[in-house]
């Protein structure tokens, strides 16, 4: 190890104060000196990201009109690239510009979302009762949009849900806070151990036959 | 329907006295006014004509007239070459009632009967959506107008003409009876004179022929819509003065208003040029012709098309309909090109019915619109069927059927083999996804297959299975089936499907499809209806109608026991408060008891099978009924099924 002369000292500064900089200037380096996972949680919910991804970025399955949405939690893309895919997504996500969300509020939400991806996720209890989510499941107007089996609508927009084609986790968070045209069912009207019977029952649902097993849908 | 309840003794004077002058009636002082009914009577009896006055000296008064106004009306309807006048019975329009059956012979146009002017106006729907006219309805002054009002505003907002006469007696000391009174109105055509797209009352014969033919042309000219005529009764049931010029008009149909060369042009050099264009067709084929123009520039661009289906616009089996993948299409098309789109805002955004109403754009930021839409043509301001406002780039206020085949061959001129080459390519992969879309459908269907009541993809699909090799047409919508049958089976002509209300006012669907059976009963085709139980239980009585006469139409009951639509529009209200999210079928299911479809139509002469809520007993079902309808007859299988 040398040592450095005053004017190797001051070139050392001036490059650093360069570097440190640059690196001001760019978003991605600016962005992860923040990563506040609870504010990242409100400008999800305020930007309105949860409407199509799903309350913990989770994302939705195409029902109806609406065309579904990925999963973005625990997303494997940089913050790098998760910045590019806000402010120039491609596919039908409408892009969001600086005035609308910050490159650190973004990263916020980039910290949200890891958050997301980590947290325990709820299991369906095993006392939930197919047969007591059946009488809920009609009673509680679910087979309105979903018909009496959960075969779905593309007049109603409600998809297919049974058998179910989500797992309980995203089911339970997709009911309580839903991101498309469905009404949401809070848990002071629905209790999560009634909607875990009902999951149970529309896991209890069919699988179809194959549609070439069925002549009359082969004309 | 209501009887006149006095036998008028002079409703005969305005056109004698033009005829024989007015002399007699100068000379003549007014009674006074605490003159006994009987003696103003007979003193106006007096007043009439010296041909009255000379029968009088030969002890009789004149009660009876050779040839009336309504015989002329008669003459002056035969020349639009109008089928059918579909009416329920009233007093104020007896005279052209009449003249219609005795001095038209029934024929050219034929008394259709009808039990409530909803079903009217509602079989006039149908039937010009599939013949591609007007018929005629008649309806009573005030009440029956009244009556007819809502589906008139569904033709209005669906571009559907009907030729409407109501009744009236204009001149106040003719109204013999307080129902005539009750009956009569200083401006009658108010009712319906926003979703008309013309009125007029005329006060003589001339006039009457003028208006009529007029209405008629402006009717058939898109946007197509009603027009209405009030007539007065005077008019039609006094005498036609022995020497009355009178003549029918010519008709001379408008050309349907094109594009202008400019804006086709630039739409066409855009479409050449879009790398993923998609074109969304409304009403955009009015006629057969327009089926077939738009094949001819979708096939010509290799264009994906997603069919709204407010006409039958495409062939649903054709590699390009691409109706199933339309939100993702709309999503990634730099170029979208809208036929007679009636929401042309709602189509390129997607909407939220929360608390807090929301909506974004799916079309990319960067895609260039373009319409062709003849509605822009006609706005009225109260009623707001007009929609959002959309932001087109090309916005032609024309009809898309006469303009299309000027916009195909602008697209021809600027084609070349780069763009052949890369329009087959982009042809090749939507054919692919054409048959994985319908293998999805397919798919999709076979859940809850055997679920009872009875999946409405199993009813669409045995029914395909039966009627497939028939000359078919669907004459009701498929909405509330989950588009099934739209999905499921092979449309490829026009007369195949009809859409649906235009206005969404419920109540349409029976009449409709009864209008529709009847201008497809001439050609000799199966005529099929999906039905609503709800939209059935409005006015019934069309199931009678078409019993009497003699429409073929198998009718097959979507009975959901509910108003299901209502039904989750106040779920949402109940999952919003929190409170109550199993009372939501207060109000809006149609159950205990159950209504008997069955007994329903028997009592209206109509064969009828059910309930049938086993899914193994449709099929056998269905082919029963297709029987009964090729020997000339309704049917109605009312079939128990899931909500949509």
């Amino acid at each position: 190890m040398g040592h450095f002369t005053s004017t190797t000292w001051k070139a050392f500064l001036t490059a650093a104060l360069i570097i440190a900089a640059v690196l001001a200037l760019i978003p991605d380096a600016n962005a992860q000196s923040r990563k506040d996972a609870q504010s990242g949680k409100k400008v999800f919910e305020k930007v309105g990201c949860f409407r199509c991804h799903g309350s913990a970025g989770e994302g939705m399955p195409q029902t109806g009109k609406e065309a579904g949405s990925p999963k973005i939690a625990a997303t494997k893309l940089s913050l790098r690239d998760f910045l590019e895919s806000v402010r120039k997504p491609k596919g039908q996500m409408p892009p969001f510009g600086a005035k609308q969300v910050s490159d650190e509020e973004l990263s916020d939400v980039y910290a949200f979302l890891e958050s997301a991806a980590s947290q325990p996720k709820p299991e369906l209890p095993s006392s939930a009762s197919s047969k007591d989510g059946e009488h809920l499941y009609t009673a509680f107007g679910c087979y309105e949009c979903h018909g009496y089996q959960g075969q779905g609508s593309v007049q109603t927009g409600g998809s297919r849900i049974g058998p179910p084609q989500i797992p309980y986790s995203g089911f339970l968070a997709y009911i309580r806070q839903p991101a498309g045209e469905m009404p949401p069912y809070a848990s002071k009207a629905l209790s999560d151990a009634q909607l875990a019977d009902i999951y149970a029952f529309l896991q209890s649902r069919a699988q179809a036959a194959p549609s070439k097993a069925i002549p009359q849908l082969n004309q | 329907m209501s009887p006149r309840t006095k036998a008028s003794i002079n409703r005969r004077d305005f056109l004698k006295s033009a005829a024989a002058g007015t002399a007699v009636l100068a000379a003549t002082p007014a009674p006074p006014a605490n003159q006994p009914a009987a003696d103003r009577r007979a003193r106006a009896a007096v007043r009439i004509s010296p041909e009255a006055e000379l029968r009088a000296l030969s002890g009789g008064e004149v009660l009876t007239a050779e040839r009336t106004g309504s015989d002329f009306m008669v003459d002056v309807i035969k020349s639009l070459k109008i089928d059918y006048v579909c009416s329920n019975p009233g007093a104020s329009f007896r005279g052209l009632h009449e003249s219609i059956i005795n001095y038209g012979g029934n024929r050219g146009p034929e008394f259709i009967t009808c039990c409530h002017e909803e079903s009217s106006v509602g079989m006039a729907h149908g039937y010009a959506k599939i013949e591609g006219k007007p018929l005629l309805v008649m309806a009573h002054g005030t009440v029956g107008l009244q009556h007819a009002a809502m589906a008139v505003y569904n033709a209005y907002c669906d571009r559907v003409p009907v030729l409407i006469i109501g009744g009236n007696i204009m001149d106040a000391t003719k109204r013999l009876s307080q129902v005539e009174w009750a009956h009569s109105a200083q401006d009658a055509a108010a009712v319906l004179r926003d979703y008309v797209k013309w009125d007029d009352l005329p006060v003589s014969l001339p006039h009457f022929a003028e208006s009529t033919v007029r209405a008629y042309k402006m009717a058939m000219t898109p946007p197509m819509m009603p027009v209405l005529l009030i007539l007065d009764a005077e008019l039609q049931e006094n005498p036609i003065a022995a020497n009355a010029s009178l003549q029918v008009p010519k008709l001379m149909p408008y050309g349907p208003p094109q594009g202008d060369s400019g804006s086709v042009d630039e739409a066409a050099r855009l479409l050449v040029a879009a790398e993923n264009p998609v074109l969304i067709a409304g009403r955009s084929a009015r006629t057969p012709a327009g089926l077939a123009h738009l094949l001819e520039l979708a096939e010509t661009l290799q264009i994906p098309v997603i069919d709204q289906m407010d006409r039958m616009n495409f062939p649903t089996r054709h590699p390009l309909n691409q109706t199933e993948s339309g939100l993702a299409l709309i999503g990634k098309a730099d170029v979208i090109l809208g036929l007679e789109v009636n929401d042309f805002w709602g189509t390129v955004h997607s909407s939220r019915d929360q608390i807090e109403r929301t909506s974004h754009s799916i079309a990319r930021p960067d895609a260039k619109t373009i319409s062709i839409n003849s509605a822009n043509l006609f706005v009225k301001s109260n009623y707001q069927n007009f929609q959002r406002y959309p932001e087109v780039d090309i916005d032609i206020p024309a009809d898309a059927e006469a303009t299309l085949p000027s916009l195909t061959e602008a697209v021809r001129r600027r084609l070349d083999a780069g763009r052949k080459s890369a329009f087959a390519d982009r042809g090749a992969k939507l054919a692919v996804a054409h048959d994985e879309s319908l293998q999805r459908a397919r798919d999709a269907a076979a859940f809850a297959w055997d679920a009872s009541p009875i999946s409405t993809a199993r009813l669409a699909a045995e029914l395909w299975a039966q009627i497939k090799t028939e000359d078919w047409s669907l004459v009701s919508s498929a909405t509330f089936v989950s588009r099934w049958p739209l999905r499921l089976w092979a449309f490829e002509k026009h007369y195949q499907y009809i859409g649906a209300q235009g206005g969404y006012g419920i109540g349409y669907n029976a009449p409709a499809s009864v209008g529709a059976a009847l201008a497809n009963r001439k050609y000799g085709r199966l005529s099929v209806n999906i039905q609503c139980d709800g939209d059935l239980m409005y006015a019934p009585g069309v199931l009678w109608t078409a019993a009497h006469h003699h429409i073929p139409l198998l009718t097959v009951m979507h009975n959901n026991r509910a108003y299901h639509q209502e039904l989750m529009q106040v779920q949402i209200m109940a999952n919003r408060h929190s409170r109550g999210l199993d009372r939501a079928t207060i109000g809006t299911t149609i159950c205990d008891p159950n209504i008997d479809f069955t007994k329903l139509a028997e009592s209206m002469g109509v064969y009828a099978e059910g309930p049938i809520s086993d899914p193994k007993e449709l099929g056998p079902a269905i082919t029963r009924a297709i029987e009964v309808v090729k020997r000339g007859e309704p049917v109605l299988l009312d079939v128990v099924t899931q909500p949509r």
